[in-house]
């Protein structure tokens, strides 16, 4: 009953978004109770987008885990894809769903070369604009018992990734000559800056690194590691730090260690995302997050759709069983985020039952069977 | 028009090299500032050492007023590089401050040097934790995001223009097929974002595309940059020559360095329409600079590379094996690589090795 | 193009509310931009002083971060408790605790405290014990104040029928000035045995606080504001502070505007208290005025105070006592913390939580008559938290338990 009249009034208001233009007034004429996480009848409905190639596996995994451990979520599953338009669920229901539920969990969408409408947008890049997700968090932490180069990596890479190099924005001046523009402006950076902050207080983290290229682009990268600076005046207990983005790339394959929070632009972020990724284990063990002011979309941290993968129940769920777990946390539901991220932490450390990329012969269903194993244990 | 069509045609030429296959060759010699003159004196002992054909016109390029009243690079400086088409460059410290072209650029433009050439190789004796990492990075070198074109619209909000030209991308394409084919390398990886980026960089893959038909001896393969970060990472053994755009080449490059022990053991080449030019990386390290610490190592493979851009394999590949054996042995490496040797002592370590 | 380049733009603030409504289908998707403006969202956009530079709000994925000083004497104990609650209904917000050590002489822990709340827009705090004596340490619940230009100072009594007190159904909000009049802090000896305090009222605060007070009224839809003053002796002053509200009071014409001298005020207050609905008044008279309010329904532990700048907002118990006697013996009374974070919840826009945790307070104290010794009950700090988190748990049926 309450969510019905939560939405009524929203459709209501959308209506009349008042300006306030009173001086000093802490009115507002539009009221109505909103802001809480969706729970009706005590359980919570989240937005679910499977995604492409290996994601409807994972998901699947997923879904398995919640439903042997009773977690009172509910999904609300879209098909969304760019590689097959034909059967993806409109973009404005998959906002509006998100919108209201505040939450969602999501496969990664493939991003063809080639737009077959010629648009320059794609539509993760839609769905990151239209819901204003506009901070992509990756937390990089080395697992127990995966075998890698480096050990002990515990870092926190923040991205902006609503403008930059992805602003869509690309023309043909004269023939065999293409202008991409890169826009910066100093609003998302300061933005940013301040998540990124804000997150590394949250997280009780010592440092913020800011990647950039700033001694070629001056302006632009300029007015993101200015913008940097100036937040950082607000956060005296926080160590600030800058690094150009050549050099932070060599420094995250020599000695990754140094890194606690890294903050970037649209760009370097995915750049440094998937090297680091690629640190402590690969796409498949690296769980992230994408964040609005209002609602928060779990995805895994690199984005690869492993097409080469695709059906043949190869997959390593971690990644996105962790993001499951993140989601458990952020709607309040610590005591089974606990539990699932223990249950993965024992499967990890018995190393039994390990996937191809980790370099064992168990299937994802091998692997989710285990996980689901090891929740009742607890 | 028409020009873009005749350069199409004529393949790119690898001007300067080969025309002296026999003789003495002229190199125009830029110490740099810093560790560069000591640096530049171990590699022409080596030289010298080995019977190098080569003789050197050592220049300075200390920043000179020029005649806009801008500081530049000095015109006698410009002029040997011309007259040589081949050069060998230490460090180089662009003073801060305001009217200072950074002089590493103002020598890319003089020369037109469009492709940045970075092997990427372990050495045996160089402990790092990646192994058999065998990676050449081409680079695209005059364009790209690194324009230069940046202005602000509003107050706030900047814009920076990635320019990608088809005769640009075309040109390092082409180059790095012929670097692959003469370098007996197996595969070429165009590294983009064309998924995101679907014009520009989906025009600088078409190129690459264009050039691989022509190569088919050569394994072509497109990679997304973010795939190649994860992978590299993982496996740098999936790799054998990368070719991008600028800005990724600039990490991609690096980030191998890294693989491989660093800037200090990195060679690179610039190569050009109007000549070629070779240097090491680092920095100039004004701290150890005159103390015969510094360590000469990238600038000496830059100058193998050097050789072998002018057939002059026989030469590089005795300085070559040289290098490798005392790297290999471990008696003499400088401070950077964990030794205590001077840079002399592996300077004559080296040349001991010809006998 | 147009609706392109603005949409680059709608994540700076002030153009977002200047968009027309009628392009808005186009700009944003309708459904992502927020449905309702919270009082926080308002504060953050339509300052009467806008700052040079808006910090950006933080606000992630529907969760605030929010400055926790904890403060002296039974400050720690309630926060526990607070966090308790938060913890159990889910609350969307994120603490960040800073501590402020009594005992040090030096305003390092202070400014960074305040700092905090600069980036985080929001605090709940405890009483601060300023311990030193020194003459140049400041009073840091007064720095805290000054420093963030918190302006307005709302306390809103209204009686518990559950506790027994002399007066029923009293409802009033006090407006106090909170940054200057007696509290400048400019005081010197000019000569020896001579000392002078200096009272400072400015029309541009007056202004701001009166507005402030009848905005309020309008709100909560109240009919009349009282401004409490002492202009017959203190003509100047409080002369300008009254002119002020009453030069206001003529633009809002559907609320009745009076004023009274303070000593009238006070025995008005425990004589006839039901004659005030909205009370304006300098920064002294309201210390006083608030404190013999709470004393007339029940005492210091129930009433929760608000602090408004134009850029910040803290809360804090409405009676500024540490309380540090009764620190630790588990007979504190938590409700004045409790209410303080409602307000706060109400503040930010989680109305949800913020009703289910009143509602479950009001039936502890009124129907339950779970209440600590200080106003007449018999239970422990912690029988009365448990007692509301059971009424939490009563109002979410079905909820998702487990502890």
């Amino acid at each position: 009953m309450s969510l019905l009249n939560r939405n009524v009034c929203r459709a209501l208001m959308q209506g009349s978004y008042l300006v306030h233009a009173h001086k000093g007034v802490h009115t507002t004429a539009v009221k109505a109770d909103k802001n809480q996480s969706s729970s009706t009848e005590g359980r919570i409905k989240c937005t679910l987008i499977p995604g492409d190639g290996v994601g409807p596996e994972l998901v699947y995994s997923v879904q398995e885990v919640f439903k042997a451990a009773n977690i009172p979520v509910d999904f609300e599953s879209f098909f969304f894809s760019e590689v097959n338009p034909t059967l993806s669920a409109p973009l404005e229901d998959v906002v509006n769903s998100i919108a209201r539920n505040k939450c969602c969990i999501k496969g990664i969408l493939a991003t063809p070369d080639f737009s077959h409408t010629g648009e320059l947008q794609t539509l993760n890049m839609k769905l990151r604009n239209a819901l204003d997700l506009y901070a992509n968090v990756v937390h990089v932490k080395s697992l127990p018992n995966v075998k890698c180069r480096h050990h002990d990596v515990d870092c926190i890479i923040i991205r902006e990734q609503t403008e930059g190099e992805y602003s869509a924005l690309e023309h043909e001046s004269v023939p065999g000559v293409v202008e991409c523009l890169k826009i910066i402006t100093a609003a998302k950076s300061e933005r940013i800056a301040k998540f990124a902050f804000d997150y590394a207080i949250k997280m009780g983290r010592k440092k913020v690194t800011s990647v950039h290229k700033a001694n070629i682009m001056k302006l632009g990268d300029g007015l993101f590691l200015r913008s940097c600076e100036e937040i950082s005046k607000l956060y005296p207990r926080l160590q600030f730090e800058k690094m150009i983005v050549d050099n932070a790339s060599m420094q995250f394959v020599s000695n990754p260690n140094q890194f606690d929070v890294v903050v970037t632009p649209n760009l370097y972020g995915n750049i440094v995302d998937n090297l680091a990724s690629g640190l402590v284990g690969g796409a498949g063990v690296v769980a992230g997050a994408s964040y609005s002011a209002e609602c928060a979309v779990f995805e895994q941290g690199a984005r690869h759709i492993f097409s080469g993968a695709v059906g043949k129940n190869i997959a390593n769920p971690t990644a996105m069983l962790l993001c499951s777990a993140n989601l458990l946390a952020h709607i309040n539901l610590h005591p089974y985020s606990k539990m699932l991220k223990n249950a993965i932490n024992k499967v990890l450390t018995d190393g039994k039952v390990r996937t191809k990329d980790l370099g064992g012969q168990s299937t994802t269903k091998d692997f989710t069977n285990a996980v689901i194993h090891c929740l009742h244990d607890h | 028009m028409a020009a873009r069509i005749i350069r199409k045609i004529v393949p790119v030429s690898r001007s300067g090299a080969a025309q002296y296959s026999s003789g003495v060759r002229k190199v125009t010699l830029i110490p740099g500032h810093g560790i560069g003159p000591e640096i530049t004196v171990a590699v022409q002992k080596i030289f010298e050492a080995a019977k190098v054909p080569i003789e050197w016109d050592e220049v300075d390029v200390t920043a000179v007023r020029g005649p806009d009243g801008k500081m530049g690079i000095p015109q006698k400086a410009i002029d040997s590089v011309n007259a040589n088409k081949i050069g060998l460059k230490g460090p180089l410290m662009t003073p801060i401050g305001k009217g200072y072209r950074s002089l590493n650029l103002a020598l890319r433009k003089e020369f037109d040097l469009y492709a940045n050439v970075r092997p990427c190789k372990s050495m045996e004796g160089i402990k790092t934790l990646y192994e058999n990492v065998d990676v050449v990075t081409v680079r695209e070198n005059t364009e790209g995001e690194y324009s230069g074109i940046e202005h602000e619209i509003v107050d706030g909000v900047v814009q920076s223009i990635k320019l990608i030209t088809e005769e640009a991308s075309m040109r390092v394409a082409e180059f790095a097929f012929v670097f692959a084919k003469e370098n007996n390398r197996k595969k070429v990886t165009a590294v983009h974002k064309a998924n995101i980026m679907r014009m520009s960089d989906g025009l600088f893959l078409r190129c690459c595309r264009d050039v691989a038909n022509k190569y088919r001896d050569i394994k072509f393969e497109e990679r997304y940059l973010d795939t190649v970060c994860l992978n590299m990472v993982q496996d740098p053994a999936l790799f054998d020559v990368l070719v991008m755009p600028n800005l990724y080449g600039d990490i991609m490059s690096d980030l191998c360095s890294g693989l491989v022990g660093g800037l200090g053991l990195t060679p690179s080449g610039n190569i050009g329409k109007n000549g070629a030019l070779f240097e090491s990386v680092h920095g100039t390290a004004p701290d150890i600079a005159g103390k015969d610490l510094a360590n000469p190592t990238a600038l000496l493979l830059s100058a193998i590379m050097m050789l072998r851009h002018l057939k002059l394999h026989e030469h590089a590949d005795r300085i070559q094996g040289a290098v490798y054996a005392v790297l290999r042995e471990g008696k003499h490496l400088t401070g950077d690589l964990g030794g205590t040797g001077k840079c002399s002592e592996y300077t004559n370590a080296i040349i001991s090795k010809f006998n | 193009m147009a609706a392109r380049l603005l949409s680059r733009f709608s994540a700076r603030p002030e153009l977002r509310i200047v968009v027309k409504p009628e392009l808005r289908g186009v700009v944003n998707f309708s459904a992502a931009a927020p449905a309702t403006l919270s009082d926080f969202d308002v504060q953050h956009k339509t300052p009467v002083v806008r700052k040079q530079h808006l910090v950006p709000k933080a606000h992630y994925g529907g969760r605030h971060a929010v400055t926790m000083l904890q403060g002296g004497g039974i400050g720690p104990e309630c926060m526990g408790y607070v966090r308790d609650i938060f913890k159990y209904i889910g609350a969307p917000i994120d603490f960040e605790i800073v501590h402020i050590d009594p005992n040090v002489d030096n305003d390092e822990d202070v400014k960074y405290a305040i700092t905090t709340i600069k980036r985080n827009g929001v605090c709940l705090k405890g009483n601060i014990e300023t311990k030193s004596e020194a003459a140049y340490v400041t009073s840091r619940n007064v720095a805290l104040r000054n420093e963030l230009d918190m302006y307005a100072y709302v306390m809103h009594c209204k009686s518990f029928p559950g506790v027994d007190t002399r007066h029923r159904d009293i409802d009033i909000h006090i407006v106090r000035q909170n940054t200057e009049g007696e509290y400048a802090m400019l005081e010197h000896e000019s000569v020896h045995g001579v000392i002078e305090s200096m009272k400072v009222v400015t029309a541009s605060n007056s202004e701001r606080v009166a507005r402030f007070a009848f905005e309020f009224a309008k709100k909560h839809g109240r009919k009349k504001v009282t401004t409490i003053h002492k202009a017959n002796i203190m003509k100047l002053s409080d002369g300008l502070f009254l002119e002020t509200s009453k030069r206001i009071a003529k633009e809002y014409p559907d609320i009745e505007h009076n004023d009274m001298i303070i000593d009238n005020c006070c025995m008005q207050l425990v004589a006839k208290p039901h004659q005030f609905d909205v009370m304006l008044m300098t920064n002294l008279y309201g210390s006083i005025v608030s404190n013999l309010v709470c004393g007339l329904m029940g005492g210091a532990g129930l009433h929760s105070g608000r602090n408004y700048g134009d850029h910040y907002a803290v809360f804090e118990p409405g009676t500024r006592n540490t309380g540090t006697a009764i620190a630790g013996k588990n007979i504190a009374n938590p409700i004045a913390m409790i209410n303080a974070s409602v307000d706060m919840l109400e503040h930010l826009g989680h109305h949800f939580h913020a009703d289910l945790i009143r509602k479950s307070v009001d039936k502890t104290i009124n129907v339950d008559k779970i209440m600590t010794p200080d106003i007449g009950g018999t239970a422990s700090s912690t029988d009365v938290v448990k007692a509301i988190i059971d009424n939490i748990d009563l109002y979410m049926k079905n909820k998702v338990s487990f502890h």
